[in-house]
């Protein structure tokens, strides 16, 4: 099999300075190929934001190593790593578009930021995204929620990536806003073959976006395999908890007895330090 | 019937805000009200409260009657026997409605000797137990703690010790697990749905995300730009909803959720 | 400007600064006497046809004075308050942006700096430095720096740690062109309110010093050496020290003026839609 596009192995992040330092990544390792997508679950604290900032070398990795595209980012410093961001191969998206973009910028001068002969490419890169190229001269305060939300794919777009990391794209927007944005994304990363890394903490917003899933809790990946596996057929009992908890429309779902018991597993577990183990359930 | 709403409207100037809302909700029955940010399910559960934000009010026409009683009668001395009383609410930001400097027991203990009227004593034993039953492990350390201390939802399970300490008919909970990660925001709907079946408390649950109210409730009314577009019993109403935007809430949850996954199975067998 | 000119205040600065700045350029030719030239028949002599507001102790005309003393005085509160501009604005936003040991020592010099009685220090500078005017509002500069830092910081704050600036930094955003494009129009309004505000104080500061014979030595006029002599003849000419503090009072005044008007007009952002718009309207 060819090098996938981006190689997490055995990374573990710790965060905070002197007495306040945590490990909040414990050896994870996850691939994303190119044009897959892949989701990372996890809910408050599992690390699943420090994963993906370090990845795009926000954060350092305390051990480990991550590759994307065939560079190796961990060890990337200063101007060799403005390089690497500026060849936009990595892009970014995040939760909300009213805090990632300047509000006294335009829009279009926030898509075309850094971009030679930014014109005409930031009309196509509007245009791509389904917004009237007309919006560039707006400010993110003038346009609504989920077009400010696709300005900030057009910005990643423009740059051409191979790998886009979006952490809870839709959170922020009203629901009917939420399926035009994931439509947008589907759609963008499968025509370009584009990797996608989705994070959030909803499953029930991610499933049918992702090719494959990876469940994060407390800094390690607890299970991982196919959506479909996943979703369907849990075995961890965090996955199954997660799964279980998901609000659905489908009837279908978990009894209030059986959470519970879940509940109680996993904290008899997590009180006794993993004296009872859980495992992982990993291909 | 605890509580019957009927032509509900709240207006600002000259522009209307709400209007012909109607609910009914009985004893130990649970109604949510489904919707997204404008479209009127915030201000109707304030006005069931009676706690408009200044510079709306509620149009002539509307009633608002709880166990017999015309609440819109009511004068402010008349209110305290009923809002916090008789009808409790737990709102979506907990850290906010607590203050950071007191422990959290102390304001519950505070809220029980004020409504309840129960001595000092009393009343701190019965916030401990309060706190258990809302699920908190090692309720009296719970006690002693500062909001700053705890997660979000160990915080909004203290608001709803508050909101029930005075043994309410009815609960509103308006975008209460919001805020919350998924498995927190399901135990504390199970704890809503185990308090309504243990003390036939009524529950009016808001929601923006119908699944969250599918899950806890019998009856669904869906709300839009000010006005009910749809409603009834929860099942009916997920299996074959009849408004367009109701259909393009469970469209997103069928095409994206976990759902879709279920769905396959179930057709292949 | 537009918008500083929206209300009454602002227009009244303008219009006083308009005059003082003319003042300043072309007073000394404007003085219908030597500046310098005593005569001795004259001494302390009430206005008249030929010295319209009187001569000083000297016999010297005040008016002459007055005009050819306006230049020095400007000059010497603009170069005061561009020393501390320069002395404040550059270490606060590098004390935002690189990084924790730079942060910890600006802050503790500017605290000294704070600390420091105002005048004491002056004199001190200048005995150190011999007694001129480029040393004395060099130590006037020094002693405003810290409210330029203190403005300038609490700007740059909020913006350095923005997710917008996360963003810009993740496309490869060098910190130079982070400051240009996103802190820079964000602490421009703050610092321009404190550059009017403390220029009002650093004439008031060149007023009291030049009053001690600090900065400028007798025979220089200036407002306020004028204003430290006719003081002394205060009761053979009771209406002279009256001319030289109004004109202090009224810069000073017209300084704090166009500081509240920048501070209180409108925002930034409706008020740059407005200039698009007219733009657009009139081309």
């Amino acid at each position: 099999m060819a090098e996938p596009l981006l190689e997490v192995a055995g990374l573990a992040v710790a965060l905070g300075r002197g007495r306040g330092r945590r490990e909040i990544l414990h050896g994870v390792d996850l691939t994303v190929g190119a044009g897959e997508s892949v989701g990372l679950i996890g809910e408050t604290g599992s690390g699943k934001s420090t994963l993906a900032r370090t990845v795009v070398g926000l954060h350092r990795a305390a051990r480990g190593r991550i590759r994307v595209a065939g560079t190796e980012v961990t060890s990337l410093r200063g101007r060799r790593l403005r390089a690497f961001r500026r060849s936009g191969v990595v892009q970014y998206v995040f939760q909300d578009p009213l805090r990632s973009l300047d509000p006294d910028l335009t829009v279009g001068e926030s898509v075309g930021f850094g971009i030679p002969d930014a014109g005409s490419r930031v009309a196509d890169a509007l245009r791509l995204v389904g917004l009237d190229p007309a919006l560039a001269s707006r400010l993110p305060g003038e346009v609504s929620g989920g077009q400010r939300q696709r300005a900030a794919i057009a910005r990643a777009m423009i740059a051409g990536p191979r790998l886009l990391i979006c952490d809870e794209p839709v959170s922020a927007l009203d629901a009917a806003t939420r399926v035009q944005v994931l439509d947008l994304l589907v759609a963008l990363c499968s025509e370009n073959g584009i990797g996608l890394l989705y994070i959030s903490h909803d499953l029930g917003s991610v499933a049918g976006v992702t090719d494959r899933l990876a469940v994060l809790h407390h800094g390690d990946v607890v299970e991982a395999g196919t959506t479909e596996q996943v979703v369907a057929a849990p075995r961890h009992p965090y996955t199954r908890l997660l799964i279980g908890s998901a609000p659905t429309v489908d009837g279908g779902g978990m009894s209030r007895t059986e959470r519970a018991e879940l509940r109680a597993l996993l904290s008899a577990s997590s009180s006794t330090g993993g004296s009872v183990p859980l495992g992982k359930v990993v291909p | 019937m605890l509580l019957r709403v009927r032509d509900l409207s709240v207006h600002t100037g000259d522009t209307t805000l709400v209007s012909g809302v109607d609910l009914r909700l009985d004893r130990g029955a649970t109604l949510g009200v489904v919707g997204e940010s404008g479209s009127g399910k915030s201000l109707t559960c304030r006005s069931i409260l009676g706690i408009l934000p200044p510079g709306l009010r509620n149009g002539d026409g509307t009633v608002v009657e709880f166990d017999g009683t015309d609440l819109r009668g009511l004068d402010e001395r008349g209110w305290r026997e009923y809002r916090g009383t008789r009808i409790g609410a737990v709102f979506q930001d907990p850290a906010s409605y607590l203050n950071p400097s007191i422990g959290v027991g102390a304001q519950l203990a505070e809220v029980l000797r004020v409504r309840v009227g129960l001595g000092r004593r009393a009343a701190r034993d019965r916030a401990v137990e309060l706190l258990a039953d809302m699920g908190l492990r090692d309720p009296a350390r719970v006690y002693r703690q500062y909001p700053f201390e705890l997660s979000g939802g160990m915080l909004q399970r203290v608001l709803i010790a508050v909101a029930i300490s005075a043994e309410p008919d009815l609960l509103i909970a308006d975008e209460a697990t919001t805020a919350l990660d998924v498995t927190v925001q399901a135990e504390v709907l199970d704890l809503l749905a185990d308090l309504r079946d243990r003390t036939g408390l009524a529950l009016l649950l808001v929601s923006h995300d119908l699944a969250v109210v599918a899950q806890v409730c019998d009856e669904v009314i869906v709300m839009r730009d000010g006005a009910v577009v749809e409603r009834g019993r929860a099942g009916d109403v997920l299996a074959a909803p009849s408004h367009p935007y109701t259909r393009s809430l469970i469209d997103a949850h069928t095409r994206y959720g976990i759902e879709k996954f279920r769905l396959e199975e179930a057709q292949r067998g | 400007m537009r918008r500083v000119l929206a209300g009454r205040v602002g227009v009244v600065s303008v219009a006083v600064l308009a005059v003082i700045a003319l003042l300043a350029a072309f007073g000394p030719l404007l003085a219908p006497h030597d500046p310098l030239l005593q005569d001795p028949r004259a001494i302390l002599a009430g206005p008249s046809a030929q010295h319209w507001l009187g001569t000083d102790n000297l016999g010297r005309d005040v008016l002459s004075r007055l005009l050819a003393g306006s230049t020095l005085s400007l000059v010497a509160g603009v170069e005061a308050v561009a020393v501390g501009l320069v002395l404040g604005v550059v270490p606060a936003l590098l004390s935002v942006h690189l990084g924790r040991v730079v942060e910890w020592v600006s802050l503790r010099v500017m605290e000294t700096f704070v600390t420091l009685p105002f005048l004491v220090f002056a004199v001190a500078m200048t005995a150190l430095l011999g007694n001129g005017l480029q040393q004395a509002m060099l130590a006037v500069g020094i002693l405003i720096a810290p409210g330029f830092y203190r403005v300038t910081r609490a700007a740059a704050l909020p913006v350095a740690t923005a997710q917008y600036v996360e963003a810009a930094v993740l496309a490869g955003a060098s910190p130079w062109t982070v400051l240009r494009r996103h802190v820079w129009p964000k602490v421009v309004p703050a610092v321009a309110v404190s550059t009017a505000s403390l220029l009002g104080a650093s004439l008031v500061i060149v007023s009291s010093l030049t009053f001690l014979g600090i900065g400028i030595t007798p025979p220089t006029p200036t407002w306020g050496g004028m204003l430290a002599t006719d003081l002394q003849y205060l009761y053979q000419r009771p209406f002279g020290p009256f001319v030289p503090a109004a004109l202090i009072v009224a810069t000073v005044g017209a300084c704090n003026g166009l500081a509240d008007a920048l501070r209180d007009g409108p925002s930034r952002r409706p008020a740059r839609r407005k200039v698009v718009a007219d733009v657009a309207a009139s081309t």
